[in-house]
């Protein structure tokens, strides 16, 4: 039996995501008014306190990477310290980039072969559909491809807590002329799914996270294994995507290293962006939800493995992910 | 007296919730739909939703109380269907 999600102490909903509110708006203050080496100086004091200073933190970026490399190599990385500070490197780099996406700053996107071509299909389509999303990359910067076609209407389901706070950031920098809208969510309940149905129904999409459960203690979830260990994921996206009855896509975004670099000093960093059909729910019978349902979870993990082992740096889950992890045990820290 | 209208929600749900030894004449219109009465769940409230939403063009702005009101019986399903109805 595993716990319920919410017992937990280090449940992700309860971990301060980001720094505070002014600590972004200067260091976005000083990427457009001083340039890029100031900025890079500042972040790096900034990766460097929150590496020391924030144990949690810390602690699961290891325990994510350890289990990775075993994963990926047979081993433990060489330079654990060195990799986790990259880590963070990484995170601080992506909330700045939040920012400039959502400012409307464009990001330089690169489609995956045949991606950009599927991707304007889906939204010609005028069906709509379910994107599922994961907090592997970034995938607020995907959010500038509603700029790129008009017809693009995406609707984000936000877990409510922590995306508030980034958020109230966001909505002043928000210039934006297509933006998405957010549907900040504890718990689905008839009056969200009917809102989302009729987006749908308008031919839009609905963008949701499958990698984190739920807040609610009585949100379903299912264990997986993933990358060797046990883990818990929400049912509730996938209880959607059979609900609303429409085609299901997977959408990631993922900072591109090395030859981004020059772009980057433009002042423009380089996005890739995969886009692929997952499946479609419109035929499936009430009766065949729960398999399903099953095999799209194991379907969808493969997936998230996938996107780790392509961009190992950029999985921004810093909380107790596994259920074995020594920091999701209630009595560690009660 | 059962509603025309009440017998088209009547017919909706035993439908779209696939209750196959349901008939319409075995939901009470004030009994409730939900836990007790039809047992339906929170999975079924959100196809109900839905279906309601496809067939009718209905979406609730609001979480909480009220939505939890309209989806007591048939009777207050009818009457949300009856003032927000778009087709």
């Amino acid at each position: 039996m595993t716990p319920p999600p919410n017992s937990n102490p280090h449940h992700w909903s309860r971990i301060r995501e980001t720094g505070s509110a002014a600590g972004i708006r200067t260091m976005v203050w000083i990427r457009r008014h001083l340039g890029r080496a100031p900025f890079q100086v500042m972040l790096a004091l900034v990766v460097g306190y929150y590496y020391l200073a924030h144990g949690l933190h810390r602690r699961t970026s290891r325990t994510y990477l350890s289990r990775l490399w075993r994963h990926r190599h047979g081993r433990a990385p060489r330079n654990l310290a060195w990799l986790g500070l990259r880590h963070f490197w990484h995170f601080g780099q992506s909330l700045i980039d939040k920012i400039e996406a959502w400012s409307g700053i464009p990001p330089r996107l690169r489609f995956e072969a045949g991606a950009r071509e599927r991707f304007l299909t889906a939204v010609g389509s005028g069906r709509g559909g379910v994107i599922l999303v994961s907090h592997v990359g970034n995938i607020e910067v995907c959010t500038a491809m509603s700029d790129l076609r008009e017809e693009f209407h995406a609707t984000l389901l936000m877990h409510t807590h922590n995306a508030q706070q980034f958020d109230s950031v966001l909505a002043r920098a928000t210039h934006r002329t297509n933006p998405p809208e957010i549907v900040e969510v504890s718990q689905i309940t008839p009056s969200t799914a009917m809102r989302l149905g009729q987006r749908i129904a308008d031919g839009g999409f609905v963008v949701i996270a499958a990698d984190r459960v739920p807040i609610s203690d009585d949100g379903r979830a299912r264990q997986r294994e993933f990358l060797g260990h046990p883990a818990p994921f929400p049912e509730g996206p996938f209880w959607l995507s059979t609900l609303l009855r429409c085609p299901v896509y997977t959408l990631g975004c993922f900072r591109e290293t090395g030859h981004a670099d020059g772009a980057a000093s433009r002042g423009t960093p380089g996005y890739r962006v995969a886009f692929d059909a997952f499946d479609d729910t419109a035929a499936l019978s009430r009766r065949g939800r729960e398999a399903w349902i099953d095999t799209a979870m194991d379907r969808y993990v493969d997936w998230l493995t996938r996107q780790c082992e392509t961009t190992p740096l950029q999985w921004f889950n810093f909380f107790p992910f596994w259920h074995d992890d020594p920091d999701a045990l209630p009595t560690a820290t009660e | 007296m059962t509603t025309a209208l009440e017998q088209e929600l009547k017919e909706m749900i035993i439908e779209s919730l696939e209750l196959e030894d349901v008939t319409p004449e075995d939901i009470d219109p004030e009994e409730p739909l939900f836990v007790e009465g039809l047992g339906l769940d929170s999975i079924d409230a959100l196809e109900l939703g839905l279906a309601l939403q496809k067939r009718y063009g209905i979406t609730l702005e609001s979480d909480g109380e009220a939505s939890r009101e309209h989806f007591a019986n048939l009777k207050s399903l009818a009457a949300l269907v009856e003032a927000r109805r778009v087709k």
